[in-house]
Parts: structure tokens; C-alpha cells; sequence
């Protein structure tokens, strides 16, 4: 039986926050031994459950001191016997430590460095402070995210990190196979700003081919066009009234078929919905007739219903939904399980591909702080029980 | 110097995706592999789409086909067709990787399925993004990227509590799945280095879009909370949108507070925020809604990008909440040359797309060719490389094969 993808290859992780510990977590699921170098303590809360189990799992963690001299040379150290480093710093901790890629290639010259900043390496505003939210605003997510006339509301959490984390692990893994195939490493600087912003193509697009200025698309179809396309509210589940359904009906033939799916009433037949181009000028007023349909049905059973006369409907989901209902996720075991070491289970989320061979796969639950410290130390780099003692005495690595 | 070759220059992609899938095959012709849209012969739908170069809509015109296909060569073939679907087959033995986006079960009907693939070439990958995966109860229901963002919790947390929710600008349903999707292509192809075999990768847009909602089903399965929607608030309650004077500016409490509260009462606004409590962090996300509200009346008589200056000379993290027409006179992007230019000949005019979403100095992102014509490479890869006569090229046009 093959191995897992990765299998063999060895990541030495600073990355911290959300975005870099996506892209080592995706290296880590296909196979990657992923060793996180920490500091201790490290912050407050749970890191075996949440979102914190979820972004470190299948990974290694040692505590090495990098304020100590002694802990800058077990990282690099670590770093001759590392195939790739990656670290979402600015430009200037890791050549601090002369653990950038100049001066690793040195010793290493086949070491991948990829460093996710949140601007860059280079450029007037290398040195500016980010996190997703500040890096979705800077790109125009923020502003275009908005009900009209309203205040942006933008994400109500980090796409931007998550982008940021899958471009990582591509750019990785892109940097892994020119390796394979070159034998020559490289250094990757990834700008998680120019990552989120490559995500709004058309839209640049259409600014530098056509000048035109972007509005919030609202809930305007940003591909085929459609009407309806929307989200409508549907009738209350138990006490929550915060119940929606998201309708995209696009061609005339699928126009047909929604009027048929839901009784097939008066207004449908109505000249001013006739066909697409009209449905989309007068959509105001069809959403609100669509509307007094969903809700007088549960999302779920108007989405069933819908769904069976082909057309495209999903109910606008909660965190209930997706982690415990959605009969869909619950079917194909998206959801994975990692035993804690108190001997309980936790739920993480699940890797969105299923191969028929060996892919990535959910193992080990997030591991607390330097408890591969023995391993590392030991195994890897030759310290002897005494010598990481002695490390810890002079406070170079943390127990 | 020569510029060296791209990481993934020698392999050859088919991508027989619509604008579902699109943006997967695009990551890997940035990096070199050759990849060969198969389109229709009437066009992939996605050129219909818009928006359209000066607003007038043709398939060679739609700036949405051509944010997602730039580098890539374009074959039209009619795939339902007998004679159409063994070109394919024939394609395939020396390609790859496939990338199809079609319905569950449709590339089986046209004769290109998994075990018929893996049976002309044992060494191919074929990924298959589809919107729920080839699998379980909603195996073949529809969907658009916005019904994805519904099922996979994209949209819930999005927007303020009780109002409608607000969608996010792109189709990021789709995004997140392409990204998963050459991840996972790119890890076949170290497991086929290994054992020289192929494999099917079933990806699920609806799974893809939950794994790209960061914080939904960790406080689910952490805390057993439902993540509501919070407005402007960030969910993490360290950031919110606030109106300077000329525009929005998005707060930050996560940089260093001492500097921050120096400079709210310097200016004679910090209220109580100069007590001792609210140094610790954890304290400032409790009482998030107050901090905001005082941060907000001090910041209204700031210019965002005056207040933006001396934030970043301070380390603190805020950010202006700009138009997304703002990037194209933004420094950064510039000094880094994010923005490219590209030749569209047949126009006369060269246009700017968005760059590298990373820079690499050993194999680095390029243009190679722009968005290709509707059936551009049609002979060049018939009859150049798969050897076919013009008769037969003829015949197959005359046919609406090609």
C-alpha cells in the first residue's frame, strides 16, 4: 500500500496565527512531518479543540527559545535536516536569527524558504502590521460587502487567511516539485495582500479593460446570469427565525420548472417575468414573490423541493447545520475525529477530497507545546538526554 | 540570465472544466504545465459571462473567461460525440492530470470515466470537482457559487443579525475549491513519483467552501456555539469598521495597546480606556462593543489614510477600507509588480491583469499566452500533434466536432 504523498518530506514550521498554520496544516494532512517551533507559554486557551484543533493537527511541536543563542542553533540545526522552512514574519526576524534563505542556501543549498508576510518582503510597505481583516479591507472585500446604502460588513471572519494559507501550501508544494525535478531550492515570497487580491480577478479586470468603478454585487448573479438569485427567508426552525434559503434559477427552461415546483401561481405567469432579461430588471419584485413562498416552508424542505425539479437551492447554512445536520457532509464523513490525550474525541474539520489511493487524512490531534521535544532533540539532531537537560537549565528549550 | 522554466513545465494538463473549475487548471499553467482547455465547440459558457471588454459581449471579450484562462491553449471538441471523445481518449494517454467539472456520472456516460482513463493511461490523475462530490444524498443536486457559500456556511456569518446575509464579492465558493484542487493534484503527483500510478481525486465544492470558513466549525465543535452574525465586527471581536472622516478605516486591538491609548489621549478622546484592565487583551475582546464605539468617536475626525500612516509607523494593525480601484494606484503592488501587462494582439491593445499570487526566484510565475480564441489551438494540437490530416479536421468541423 502507498504511502501517504508527502510521506518523507520535512517542514520546519514558525508560522503562527491562522494563515501560516493553514498552509503547514494542508502539508501536514498529505503526509508532511510538519515540526512547529514555539515558544512557551504559549496563548491562552484550548489548543486541542476549536479552531485551534483544527489548524494544528498532524503537526510536531517543539519549545525552543529563539531569544537564546543556543535555541537559534538548534533551529538551524533543524534546518539542514528540513526540506522546506516557512515562517509568516517580515522580512526581518528570520534574517535575524540568519535563518533567511540567503543564508540557509548557504549551508543548505537546496532549502525551500517560503515566507509568508502579510505585504511582502520588498516594496515601500513591507513593514506594515496586517491580519485578514485589515488585508480584506485594504483589497475592497470590506467596502463591496455590503447590503446597498449600508455600512460595509465585509467578512465576519479571516477569509483572508484562508486564502492566504491555500496559496502557501501550493506555492510549497509548486517550490517541492521544481525541487524534484530541478534539484535546486528557492525562496518563495508570498504576499498574503497580493494572495487575496488575485481572488477578485474579473472585478480588476473589469477596472483596468473597462474603468468602470465596483459596486457591491449584492446578491446579483457574478456568473450566468439568473433570476431569481438570492437568498429568501424561509419559515422559522423551532424558535430560529434566522432561517434562509439561497435560490439561483438561470435559464428559461429552469424558470419553468421553479414555477412548476412551487404551484405554479398567478404572478409567475405575470409579462414583467417572462423571460430572464425582464426577471432581472423587475428582481425586486420577484424576490418579494418569491419570498412569500419560502416562507411559508422550512428552508430544508423547500430546498428538497426545489432540488427535485432541478433546480439550484441551498439552505443558507448555520454552524448547527454544517457540523451536525447536513445529511450531505454527514454521508460522505467530512467531519474527522481525533482522540485527545485525556482519552476523549474531539471533531476537526475534514480535508474536501477523497482519492482512490492514499490522500490526506486526519491522525493526530494538535499537539500541546514541545512534546516532540525528545524526538527532535534526540532522534533527530543527536542531543543526548544530558545535553537537553542542560538545554533546559540554560532555558534554550522549554520542558 | 535566462528566466528559469516554470515548476510544473513539462506536464500536461486537460482541463475540461466550465466556470466551475476554471481557476484550478489556471494555478497550474502559471506554473508552466501546458494546459489544454477543452471547450465546446460553440465555447465554454464561461465566455458568455461578463463582464465583457467595453461592454460588448462576445466569447473572445469576456474578461471573466479571461481572469480564468489566461496561459492556457484552447481545443473545441465535442465530448459527447463518439468520434469527439476518442480524441480525448487519445489525449490522455500523454497527458497528466484531467480536471473535469461535469455532473457526477457524465464523463462515465461519454466514455471517459475513471476506470476507462486509468485503463489508457494507468499513470493519470483525474480530479473531479464537483459541487457535492461523487458521492452521498445530494450527489446531484444544483448549485452556483452562491448556493455553495449557503451549504458550506459561507454566507451565514456574513452581514448583520436578524437582516438578510451578505454574500462575499468573488466566487469564493469556487475559489476555495480550485485552490483544494490543485493542492491535491500537486500531492498525486508525488504519490505517482513514488509508484508510478494514478489516482481519482473526488473533491467536494460544498466540503471545500466549510473547510475556507475559519472560526464556523471550530466554535461549533469547541464551544458548541453557533456563530451569529456580527455586523462590522470581526468574529474574534478584535476588529471592527469604523468612519473616519473621508471613509471607512478597519480598527485593530491586537497591536501594542500602550501606543494606541497614548495616542486616543493625546487627542483628548480615550475616555476610561487609560485604566489598567485594558491592557490585557483578552479584556478588550469582552468589552469589544465599548472600545469600538470610544475608538470610533475618536477617529471620526482623522482622514483614513493620515490615521492609517501614523497607525502603521506605530505597529499598529489598522487598515483603510478602500475600493478595490484603490489597488491599481497602490504602491506596494506596484513596487512588487503585481500588475502585468498582457498583449491581446488581435485587439490591438495590451491590457493589465493581476499577477503572481507569490513571487518564486527559482521557478517563477509568468505570462506565456494570453486567455486563448475560441478553438485557437484546434489544428495546432490535431494536426501537429496527434498527427490528424486536414480531410479528417475537415470532416470533424464539417460534423461540429471541432
Amino acid at each position: 500500500m502507498a504511502g501517504l504523498p508527502l510521506e518523507g518530506i520535512r517542514v520546519l514550521d514558525f508560522t503562527w496565527v491562522v494563515a501560516g498554520p493553514v498552509a503547514t496544516r494542508i502539508l501536514a494532512d498529505h503526509g508532511a512531518e510538519v515540526i512547529k517551533l514555539e515558544r512557551k507559554p504559549g496563548p491562552p486557551g484550548s489548543r486541542q479543540t476549536g479552531l485551534q484543533g483544527d489548524l494544528h493537527r498532524n503537526k510536531l511541536s517543539i519549545a525552543v527559545n529563539m531569544a537564546h543563542t543556543r535555541g537559534i542553533e538548534i533551529a538551524r540545526k533543524l534546518a539542514q535536516r528540513s526540506d522546506l522552512v516557512i515562517d509568516n514574519f517580515s522580512a526581518r526576524v528570520m534574517r535575524s536569527w540568519g535563518m533567511d534563505y540567503a543564508s540557509l542556501s548557504r549551508v543548505k543549498p537546496d532549502i525551500i524558504c517560503v515566507s509568508m508576510s502579510g505585504l511582502g518582503h520588498t516594496g515601500p510597505r513591507a513593514n506594515y502590521v496586517s491580519y485578514g481583516p485589515t488585508l480584506q479591507a485594504l483589497s475592497g472585500y470590506t467596502l463591496l460587502m455590503t447590503e446597498s446604502g449600508g455600512e460595509p460588513a465585509g467578512y465576519g471572519y479571516s477569509y483572508a487567511d484562508m486564502a492566504g494559507g491555500y496559496t502557501g501550501a501550493l506555492a510549497a508544494l509548486m517550490a517541492l516539485w521544481n525541487r524534484r525535478r530541478t534539484g535546486r531550492g528557492q525562496f518563495v515570497d508570498l504576499s498574503q495582500f497580493e494572495a487575496v487580491v488575485s481572488l477578485i480577478g474579473p472585478s480588476l479586470l473589469d477596472i483596468a479593460v473597462n474603468g468602470r468603478d465596483q459596486s457591491p454585487p449584492g446578491y446579483r448573479s457574478q456568473e450566468l446570469p439568473a433570476a431569481p438569485h438570492g437568498v429568501y427567508r424561509c419559515r422559522p426552525l423551532g424558535d430560529d427565525d434566522d432561517r434562509w434559503l439561497a435560490i439561483a434559477v438561470r435559464g428559461q427552461a429552469e424558470w419553468d420548472r421553479f414555477v412548476g415546483a412551487i404551484g405554479s401561481p398567478a404572478w409567475a405567469y405575470d409579462a414583467k417575468f417572462r423571460t430572464l432579461y425582464v426577471r432581472t430588471r423587475n428582481s425586486a419584485e420577484l424576490d418579494a414573490n418569491v419570498s412569500r413562498w419560502t416562507i411559508e416552508r422550512v428552508a430544508e424542505e423547500a430546498m428538497e423541493r426545489l432540488q427535485r425539479a432541478g433546480i439550484a437551492a441551498g439552505v443558507v447554512s448555520n454552524g448547527a447545520d454544517i457540523c451536525e445536520r447536513n445529511p450531505q457532509l454527514r454521508a460522505r464523513r467530512f467531519w474527522g475525529t481525533v482522540r485527545l490525550p485525556d482519552g476523549s474525541n474531539a471533531n476537526v474539520t475534514g480535508v474536501p477530497t477523497k482519492t482512490s489511493a492514499q490522500g490526506g487524512s486526519i491522525r493526530s490531534p494538535s499537539p500541546p507545546i514541545g512534546s516532540a521535544n525528545g524526538f527532535v532533540l534526540g532522534e533527530l539532531l543527536g542531543y543526548s538526554a544530558a545535553e537537553q537537560d542542560a538545554l533546559i537549565a540554560e532555558k534554550a528549550i522549554w520542558p | 540570465m535566462a528566466i528559469p522554466p516554470g515548476a510544473l513545465d513539462g506536464l500536461r494538463v486537460l482541463d475540461l472544466t466550465d466556470c466551475r473549475g476554471q481557476l484550478c487548471a489556471r494555478l497550474m499553467a502559471d506554473m508552466g504545465a501546458d494546459v489544454i482547455k477543452v471547450e465546446p465547440p460553440a465555447g465554454d459558457l464561461a465566455r458568455r459571462i461578463g463582464p465583457f471588454v467595453d461592454g460588448i459581449p462576445h466569447h473572445d471579450r469576456s474578461l471573466f473567461f479571461w481572469f480564468y484562462n489566461l496561459n492556457k491553449r484552447s481545443l473545441t471538441l465535442d465530448l459527447t460525440r463518439p468520434r469527439g471523445a476518442e480524441i480525448l481518449r487519445t489525449l490522455a494517454r500523454s497527458a497528466d492530470v484531467v480536471i473535469e467539472s461535469s455532473k457526477p456520472g457524465r464523463i462515465r456516460e461519454m466514455g471517459l470515466g475513471w476506470e476507462e482513463l486509468r485503463r489508457i493511461n494507468p499513470a493519470l490523475i483525474l480530479l473531479s470537482i464537483a459541487s457535492f462530490g461523487q458521492t452521498g444524498p445530494y450527489r446531484d443536486f444544483e448549485a452556483d457559487d452562491t448556493v455553495l457559500s449557503a451549504l458550506g456556511g459561507m454566507l451565514y456569518v456574513n452581514g448583520f443579525p436578524g437582516r438578510q446575509p451578505v454574500r462575499p464579492l468573488g466566487l469564493q465558493a469556487y475559489h476555495s475549491s480550485a485552490y483544494y484542487g490543485a493542492i491535491a493534484t500537486l500531492c498525486a503527483l508525488f504519490a505517482r513519483d513514488r509508484d508510478g500510478l494514478g489516482q481519482w481525486i473526488d473533491l467536494s465544492m460544498q466540503e471545500a467552501t466549510a473547510c475556507a470558513v475559519e472560526h464556523v466549525a471550530g466554535s461549533y465543535f469547541g464551544e458548541g456555539r453557533i456563530e451569529p452574525r456580527r455586523g462590522t465586527l470581526h468574529w474574534s471581536r478584535y476588529f471592527r469598521v469604523g468612519k473616519c472622516r473621508d471613509g471607512y478605516i478597519m480598527h485593530c486591538t491586537l497591536g501594542d495597546w500602550t501606543s494606541l491609548v497614548e495616542w486616543v489621549a493625546g487627542d483628548g478622546k480615550a475616555k476610561d480606556l487609560t485604566g489598567p484592565e485594558w491592557q490585557d487583551v483578552g479584556y478588550r475582546a469582552v468589552h469589544a462593543e465599548h472600545l469600538f464605539d470610544v475608538l470610533d468617536e475618536w477617529a471620526k475626525d482623522y482622514n483614513r489614510d493620515d490615521l492609517l500612516d501614523r497607525a502603521q509607523a506605530l505597529r499598529l494593525p489598522f487598515a483603510t477600507v478602500r475600493k478595490p480601484e484603490a489597488l491599481f494606484d497602490d504602491e506596494q503592488l506596484a513596487a512588487r509588480g503585481y500588475f502585468v501587462e498582457v498583449e491581446h494582439p488581435e485587439l490591438g491593445r495590451s491590457f493589465r491583469y493581476p499577477g503572481a499570487p507569490y513571487l518564486m526566484n527559482g521557478s517563477p510565475w509568468r505570462v506565456y499566452r494570453r486567455p486563448p480564441l475560441i478553438g485557437e489551438h484546434t489544428g495546432q494540437i490535431l494536426r501537429g500533434e496527434l498527427n490528424l490530416d486536414s480531410g479528417e479536421l475537415a470532416e470533424m468541423a464539417a460534423e461540429g466536432i471541432i
